[in-house]
């Protein structure tokens, strides 16, 4: 798959989906980030509290989007990530980037990465990097 | 899915494949050349699919609704296919699709299929992309199609003309906004709905609705404008909304009413695009000749007008077109 | 004679800028505004604090409170030092209680994973993943027997921190193994927090709707002040508001509106507010303006003694007294160069002892990035025990008091903190901003402010935004992981113990208690005897769920048993 940078303009944006997984309701970071990218002239879709990997990865598909963002806030990282990498093999979604946002113990970085995961942003991360990060690496 | 050819693609879509629908509004979105190639082979005759439109302002209830409406268009065993539109920041571009949001008690219903989009609506009939959505939606062989957007651009108006019923919600609180909704939506809209019936106001908002829609044009085909009630957080007053539509519905389809109305939204639509196409076409003609430059220089220097200019490119276009045959 | 050769210095490349350091020396703050935003001023004098003025301040244990809830504070007895733990299973959660007693806490304070906050047993679908992840899930009886087992009830003072309607479980399910064991309720001390209105924010939407929420409050309130009268039956929680992201009024105003909800309602069901006030506390942030915080703190106390004299009539002083716990401010903590947390922590809990703090929780400098370690743990109580034996604060109640700067400033926040509570008054009060959102969107915008500020660097945070360095590979004390094994066990034990217990019995209190809640009567002691006979927490929390017309499971993928 080619990775040449998408050339974003009035007509070609790029989407992200930004979903809480679980049960952990602090969306309070989820929210932000979805603002700030709008900001940036990214379209976000939030799919909101108490989805499933499937539900996230069902949504992505339907939705068209660029980049699938969870966000973890009460340890859950290591659980629900295979699964949702899991989830984007099996839908065919490898252009798709998968970026990790929440309470990462940094130790945990390299894991989620050899997992499959694209960057990892912690809390506390300034949206300069989020988005700059995101506008060199989108795939599609 | 450039490398897919255009009649898979198409096929795909008429077979309900999410991805490819999604995908095709994607490249509706860029403008990309090959979703109107496939637009072409999807297009649904108007009428085949019920087609809802429900607008207003932020913060009237409008997800809220369309979730009330679409848990009751499933109970009654219909799929549904929605287009959720946002608005676009006109500063940034970019756009917080929220809408799904509201709706996602049907997150895992495989007959309920929502796409949000943004309205990247600056100057000029951008609903465009709207409309063609829409379409994509209709061949995918949901019952019924809805289409979602905030009510207070032209785009919007636009698209509202292009449903076959277009659901307006407003509520108590705003009462002024109901006067600068007049010149435009109020004349599209076949229901009207009043949500947050439990807030203050009630009343005399219903009453000056009332009066409101009394004093637009009757329209041709006879139909009253009702205005609904309703309290969507807890579901009062949908079945009422869901009976308008019903009624609405076989008022556009009683007799050969349904011919007529197609005609009208052919007209509407095929007048749009038909003027659209001969303005590309004749842009994609003077395009890189330097004309379009320099008839603007003549005008800004007091050479020509902007009439003279007009009927000049033209003639030049005629001639051109006479010369290539 | 060979003259020296001249040496050029070498110019090493990290050079340093000698131009900076000047600037740094010549430098001066950006900002004179408080952490909340409000103006000061350079210098405050005598004018500032005319003798009058302390009438409306009044000594340390006098109305209205300004100074303090009782005359010689810390002298009487210091504040409890209770430092917050739940992770993993029952027993885990036990043996970490016990190492921090050890260590010098003088207090216990578990608190309630996701699963068991959201109402959940812990071999639920959906929480099997989640259990024990960021606190205890207690699903029956048992599990609470091994959290408190060897633990002597009347000897200790234990605060359960589950917030949501579930709170009523756990003071069902404490009360229960307290009364097998032996024990008179009447006598036993500790705190559950019960404020499920405001949890709705902190992701428990499901489990809190505003009607459940207030009714389950106020029986916990109605039960404890009947059966267990040394017992506080709330601690209001303002310290999740603060978390969102609002300033320091907001924090203050929000909550009082909110206790409010409670009070309504138990006057609603015939209590008098004298015979019940007494246990009424409160669950405050400390964030990082040490002053802005100590002066939020004494308008806070002010403002509550005369709503409860003014507006509920009260008599009694201990009615008019603002008692509160403290949790130092998690969101002011970053994971970039974590040991700067320890000094942040260090500074908001002396802003909470100099403003009068009743119980104390430090933050473990690891919050942003996990789970306390046991050292982290530890780390935390240290930074409380050198606050209470090295630094003399102690000695004097109210020690900023008289500060020109000090009763400025928390005239100041009260009347800022008015301004807001007005504000939610003229839209209809705090039930009507709950339900029309219009409290979301205030956390919303507020989060927004708070990023974009940092953004902007309107706000420093060192290692954030200014002084980094290389993003961390590790955490200074390691990262405390939940021994899954452990957790597993207590999910078999629980699946074990509903095929075992006796059915009949069973079915017959469950029911009983969905009954009660149909008619409308307080739940507490049903709940007690469903306890008993080895109802868990889903089942019952499902059972007043149903009553109420809400789905048995508040996620909706489970039905219920019975």
């Amino acid at each position: 798959m080619s990775k040449s940078k998408i050339q974003e303009s009035k007509n070609r944006k790029i989407k992200v989906l930004v979903s809480k997984v679980g049960l952990d309701g602090h969306e309070r970071g989820a929210k932000v980030v979805c603002n700030l990218l709008k900001e940036a002239g990214m379209e976000v879709v939030y799919l909101g509290l108490y989805q499933m990997p499937k539900d996230v990865i069902d949504a992505a598909i339907d939705e068209d989007a660029d980049v699938i963002g969870p966000s973890f806030l009460s340890g859950e990282h290591l659980v629900y990530t295979p699964l949702i990498v899991e989830e984007m093999k099996k839908a065919g979604l490898d252009d798709v980037l998968l970026v990790v946002g929440g309470v990462i113990p940094p130790e945990d970085i390299p894991t989620l990465k050899k997992m499959g995961v694209d960057e990892v942003f912690s809390a506390g991360s300034l949206t300069e990097r989020i988005v700059t990060y995101i506008r060199n690496n989108v795939r599609r | 899915m450039s490398d897919i050819n255009v009649e898979e693609w198409a096929q795909k879509v008429r077979e309900n494949d999410r991805r490819a629908a999604a995908k095709l509004i994607s490249a509706i979105e860029r403008k990309e050349k090959i979703a109107r190639a496939v637009l072409k082979h999807i297009y649904v005759p108007v009428g085949k699919v019920v087609v809802l439109g429900v607008t207003g302002s932020a913060g009237a209830g409008k997800s809220c609704l369309v979730s009330c409406l679409i848990s009751a268009l499933r109970k009654k065993g219909k799929t549904v296919g929605v287009i959720a539109v946002d608005p676009s920041s006109p500063f940034t571009g970019g756009a917080f699709l929220g809408d799904r949001l509201r709706m996602q008690v049907h997150g895992r219903d495989k007959g309920v299929y929502i796409r949000s989009m943004a309205s990247r609506g600056y100057l000029g009939g951008l609903a465009r992309s709207t409309v063609d959505a829409m379409h994509v939606m209709e061949a995918m062989g949901h019952d019924v199609v809805i289409v979602e957007t905030v009510g207070t651009g032209q785009d919007e108006i636009d698209v509202a003309r292009l449903v076959q019923t277009c659901i307006l919600i407003l509520t108590p609180t705003m009462g002024d906004d109901i006067q600068a909704m007049k010149a435009g939506i109020m004349e599209v809209a076949q229901i009207a709905v009043l949500n947050k019936a439990d807030m203050p106001g009630k009343e005399k908002a219903i009453l000056d609705l009332e009066v409101a829609l009394r004093m637009r044009p009757v329209t041709e085909d006879g139909w009253a404008v009702p205005v609904v009630p309703t309290i969507a957080t807890t579901g009062k007053g949908i079945s009422e909304v869901v009976d308008r539509i019903e009624e609405h519905q076989a008022h556009i389809r009683k007799d050969d009413g349904l011919k007529k109305f197609a005609f009208q939204k052919a007209e509407k639509e095929g007048s749009v695009l038909i003027k659209d196409e001969i303005e590309r076409v004749i842009f994609d003609h003077i395009r890189g000749t330097g004309l379009r430059r320099r008839y603007l220089d003549m005008i800004v220097a007091g050479k020509i007008d902007p009439y003279t200019a007009a009927e000049e490119v033209m003639s030049l276009f005629i001639k051109k077109s006479k010369n290539d045959a | 004679m060979k003259v020296a050769e001249k040496v050029e210095p070498v110019i090493k490349e990290n050079e340093v800028d000698w131009d900076k350091c000047l600037a740094a020396y010549y430098e001066k703050p950006k900002s004179s505004l408080t952490w909340s935003g409000l103006d000061v001023k350079e210098v405050y004098t005598p004018e500032d604090l005319p003798p009058e003025k302390y009438k409306d301040v009044g000594d340390p244990g006098q109305y209205p409170f300004t100074r303090g809830i009782h005359r010689n504070m810390f002298r009487g007895r210091y504040w409890t030092r209770r430092e917050v733990i739940g992770m993993g299973s029952p027993q885990d959660t036990h043996d970490r209680s016990k190492v921090l007693v050890d260590e010098g806490g003088s207090g216990l304070n578990t608190i309630a994973d996701v699963p068991y906050e959201m109402g959940l047993d812990a071999d639920h679908p959906w929480a099997e993943n989640e259990v024990g992840l960021t606190g205890v899930c207690i699903t029956n009886m048992y599990d609470m027997e091994t959290m408190t087992a060897d633990i002597p009830l009347d000897k200790v003072s234990w605060s359960l921190i589950t917030a949501s309607t579930v709170a009523a479980v756990t003071m069902a399910q404490y009360a229960a193994v307290a009364k097998k064991r032996g024990y008179d309720l009447k006598k036993l001390r500790g705190t559950v927090q019960n404020d499920p209105v405001h949890f709705r924010y902190c992701g428990f939407r499901p489990a809190c709707p505003l009607d459940l929420s207030v009714k389950m409050g106020a029986d916990v309130m109605e039960f404890c002040t009947k059966e267990m009268p040394l017992w506080y039956y709330t601690t209001i929680n303002l310290y999740d508001l603060r978390e969102q992201g609002v300033t320091a009024p907001q924090e203050v105003a929000f909550g009082f509106l909110i206790a409010r909800l409670y009070i309504d309602e138990m006057i609603h069901r015939g209590h008098k507010v004298d015979d019940f006030a007494q246990r009424f506390a409160f669950y405050v942030s400390c964030h990082i303006d040490i002053f802005e915080e100590v002066s939020k703190i004494r308008a806070a106390r002010r403002i509550w003694a005369k709503l409860m004299k003014e507006h509920y009539g009260t008599q009694k002083l201990s009615s008019q007294q603002f008692r509160f716990a403290v949790h130092t401010a998690g969101c002011s903590l970053v994971p970039q160069q974590p040991l700067n947390n320890i000094v942040r922590i260090a500074y908001q809990a002396l802003a909470a002892v100099l403003g009068g703090v009743q119980s104390l929780h430090c933050c473990s400098y690891d919050e942003p990035v996990c789970l306390p370690t046991e050292n982290g743990h530890t780390q935390a109580l240290r930074t409380q025990q050198i606050l209470a034996y090295e630094t003399g604060v102690t000695n004097v109640a109210d020690p900023l008091g008289g500060s020109y700067y000090i009763e400025k400033l928390t005239d100041k926040l009260e009347k800022e903190i008015y301004k807001v509570m007005e504000e939610v008054e003229n839209m209809g009060g705090m039930a009507e901003a709950i339900r029309s959102e219009w409290l979301d969107r205030i956390f919303e915008k507020e989060a927004l402010s708070r990023q974009k500020e940092l953004d902007n660097r309107d706000k420093i945070l060192v290692g954030v935004n200014m002084f980094t360095t290389e993003q961390e590979t590790t955490t200074p004390l390691g990262v405390q992981r939940i021994a899954k094994a452990s957790v597993k066990k207590q999910i078999e034990m629980v699946k074990k113990l509903k095929k075992e217990r006796n059915q009949t019995l069973w079915k017959e209190k469950i029911l009983a208690l969905k009954a009660a809640a149909e008619r409308r009567e307080n739940v507490i002691t049903y709940m007690i005897e469903a306890t008993e006979a080895g109802a868990t927490t889903g089942e019952m929390m499902g059972a007043v769920r149903l009553a109420f017309g809400y789905p048995y499971d508040p996620i909706e993928i489970i039905e219920a048993p019975f």
